[in-house]
């Protein structure tokens, strides 16, 4: 009887605490929330004022003063329109190049089915994540480079001469190849997880109905690896057309993307409000670009993302 | 003539020995029936005649055609997954006309084909709907389905009944095996559910360690088993260990210690007088009553517990130093018991089966 009395209570007790527990659990993301305003929301939200500032040079804090002219004059500017365009055709370039890329050695990885090799795979992958950016840029420019490792062997074959080497980089390919080694293990780790979370079983149906494993792949692999191939190439359009630091270093300044527009404007210049409706502009980008990718996203799942 | 052939068929798994020295012939229009626990080498087995394993050693012949090493799309066999596995990204009659898209049929052949299967299955108006649309019921009406439209000469089935609940189990079971005798297709059907394998079988193997230990019916296998293995993992069973007494046609006498029963000889190799065996006898074969006036009771024993489940009354009743399970039907007329009361027990002696 003493055993029941002491057990009864307990399920209203932890039914009470289940309670309490599911209140408490969201002061656990609460310093995730202050740090996310502080350091994003807050200095976003005032760029998207400063933006709708007059130009003045040297003013950093926005104020009252409520124009369009920046807007205007961004969109009277062929060279700003052009800019734009080059970032969006650089984002949509190399998210190909990357799924291409990626795709085949996603596969693989996906397709491993022996832990130690899978791991040595993915480690193999993240290994190219663990230098700094700037670092294995000019390891790049050591092969690309006007002196570099591809040029001096066409000189010493005697294909090109000292003074016209072959142009690998300070130009478009030069950023898209930069762009490309810098955004492929995002690529590769967003399609390995879902090509992995695709049921074997699917492929093995679609043999046994008379597929062969290149039908089977274009029938069921591929387009069950869509959500992955359109997260993967959104995710590396947004690394892309935001990149600074690469078409900076292998474009050197001379393919004008928005990004290097925002740091002359900022930097050289100090004209934080025409900078910051560039940078406003490149927000919207981005965000078309997700519109675009839930529009696709929800037909291709036949109406449920 | 056999129209499905394993003829020593192993497989090795690097050091695992899955499957081994496998020969089973299996007849045109059968429903064969591979049973046995997880890991017994069945669903390999399966695996291997739809081509996405190849065999160590050994060959597979359907209809005289070696397919041993051919793939899997080159085969004509249909296979239905334990998950069904519906492609979730077409609809119900693009999964359906999948396999009719890859023989190159016109859309007009494609539709009337897929209209029909759907139809057969008792599917129609489901057309559009996707996987997730779907219950558990309907997703194997459209597995189902959508083998059957390829008319594939043998069907393949791999637990197509374990993702179910209890009562669509029972209901599906049913309509499997008549889809099955009305398309008179030849089926091998993997489980480790003996009721299944029991009620739907032509014949069935029962599978353990990678060996098969008895091919039989429903009836022999049950009835009959070759093994203590098989006499467990088929139904209830009562084995009681013993010793060969004595042997005359067809006839033989085991000492179960406290007494000396008369069995059945087993058929095969003739029992050597001294040999330690088992008696089974199934629970329901067991009687509380005789039935003629000058039968002599088989066993005596004390009831330990009683179970009252519905249609029957299970007692365990303690005798020959071990526990038997009776099973006794629940009718006026048959006696009821207690626990702790003293009993006799009877049976036929064609009940008790001398299992090696």
């Amino acid at each position: 009887m003493t055993e029941i009395a002491a057990t009864t209570p307990a399920p209203v007790k932890s039914g009470g605490l289940g309670l309490r527990q599911s209140q408490f659990k969201w002061l656990l993301v609460v310093p995730l929330i202050v740090f996310f305003c502080i350091f994003f929301v807050i200095p976003v939200g005032l760029i998207f004022a400063t933006s709708f500032n007059p130009s003045a040079i040297g003013q950093v804090a926005p104020t009252a003063d409520i124009t369009l002219e920046n807007y205007i004059r961004f969109f009277s500017r062929s060279n700003y329109l052009m800019a734009a365009g080059r970032s969006v055709v650089l984002g949509v370039v190399v998210a190909l190049v990357t799924l291409i890329v990626a795709y085949p050695m996603a596969f693989v990885i996906a397709k491993t089915r022996h832990p130690g090799r899978n791991t040595t795979l993915l480690i193999l992958v993240l290994a190219a994540m663990q230098l700094d950016m700037v670092i294995r840029l000019y390891g790049m420019m050591v092969i690309l480079g006007d002196n570099g490792l591809i040029n001096q062997m066409l000189l010493g074959l005697g294909l090109t001469s000292e003074d016209a080497p072959v142009q690998l980089m300070y130009n478009f390919l030069g950023v898209v190849l930069g762009l490309v080694q810098f955004a492929l293990p995002f690529m590769i780790l967003t399609l390995v997880g879902v090509i992995r979370g695709i049921d074997p079983s699917l492929e093995e149906a679609a043999r046994a109905l008379g597929a062969s494993r290149r039908r089977a792949f274009f029938r069921v692999t591929l387009p069950m690896s869509m959500p992955g191939i359109l997260s993967g190439s959104l995710l590396v359009f947004a690394l892309s057309i935001s990149s600074y630091i690469v078409p900076a270093l292998m474009g050197g300044f001379r393919v004008g993307v928005l990004p290097i527009h925002i740091f002359q404007q900022v930097a050289e210049g100090a004209r934080f409000q025409f900078g910051a409706t560039i940078a406003v502009i490149l927000f919207l980008l981005s965000a078309g670009a997700i519109a675009i990718y839930l529009r696709v996203g929800a037909r291709r799942s036949g109406g449920l993302a | 003539m056999s129209y499905v052939e394993f003829q020593g068929i192993s497989k090795q798994f690097g050091e695992t020995l899955a499957v081994e020295d496998l020969d089973i012939s299996i007849a045109q229009g059968e429903f064969f029936s591979l049973l046995g626990p997880s890991g017994c080498g069945k669903s390999t087995t399966l695996r291997m005649l739809a081509g996405f394993v190849t065999p160590t050693t050994g060959q597979i012949h359907v209809h005289g055609r070696d397919i041993t090493r051919l793939p899997p799309e080159a085969r004509d066999i249909g296979i239905v997954f334990q998950n069904y596995a519906i492609f979730p990204h077409m609809t119900v009659y693009d999964n359906i006309a999948f396999g009719l898209v890859e023989r190159n049929m016109t859309k007009r052949d494609i539709r009337r084909k897929v209209e029909a299967a759907l139809e057969q299955v008792g599917m129609s108006g489901y057309e559009r709907r996707f996987e997730r649309e779907l219950s558990g019921g309907q997703k194997q009406r459209v597995a189902l389905a959508r083998v059957l439209v390829i008319e594939p000469e043998i069907l393949l089935l791999d637990e197509p009944l374990s993702a179910l609940d209890k009562k669509m189990r029972e209901e599906m079971k049913f309509w499997i095996k008549e889809i099955q005798r009305s398309v008179g297709i030849t089926t091998i059907y993997v489980t480790h559910d003996q009721s299944e394998a029991l009620t739907m079988s032509d014949r069935i193997a029962v599978m353990e360690g990678g060996r098969v230990l008895q091919v039989g019916t429903p009836v022999e296998i049950y009835e009959y088993p070759a093994s203590r293995f098989v006499a467990e993992f088929i139904g209830e069973s009562n084995l009681l260990s013993g010793r060969v007494q004595e042997v005359t046609d067809g006839r033989c006498e085991i000492d179960l210690g406290p007494a000396a029963v008369p069995a059945q000889a087993p058929s095969g190799a003739p029992l050597s007088e001294g040999s330690e065996v088992a008696l089974l006898i199934r629970p329901e074969m067991i009687r509380l009553h005789k039935v003629s006036e000058d039968e002599a009771p088989m066993l005596e024993g004390r009831i330990a517990e009683e179970v009252y489940q519905g249609s029957l009354r299970r007692y365990q009743v303690e005798t020959a130093g071990q526990k038997l399970t009776v099973e006794v039907a629940n009718r006026p007329d048959l006696p009821l018991r207690s626990a702790g009361e003293a009993v006799a027990l009877y049976w036929n002696t064609e009940s008790g089966v001398v299992v090696r």
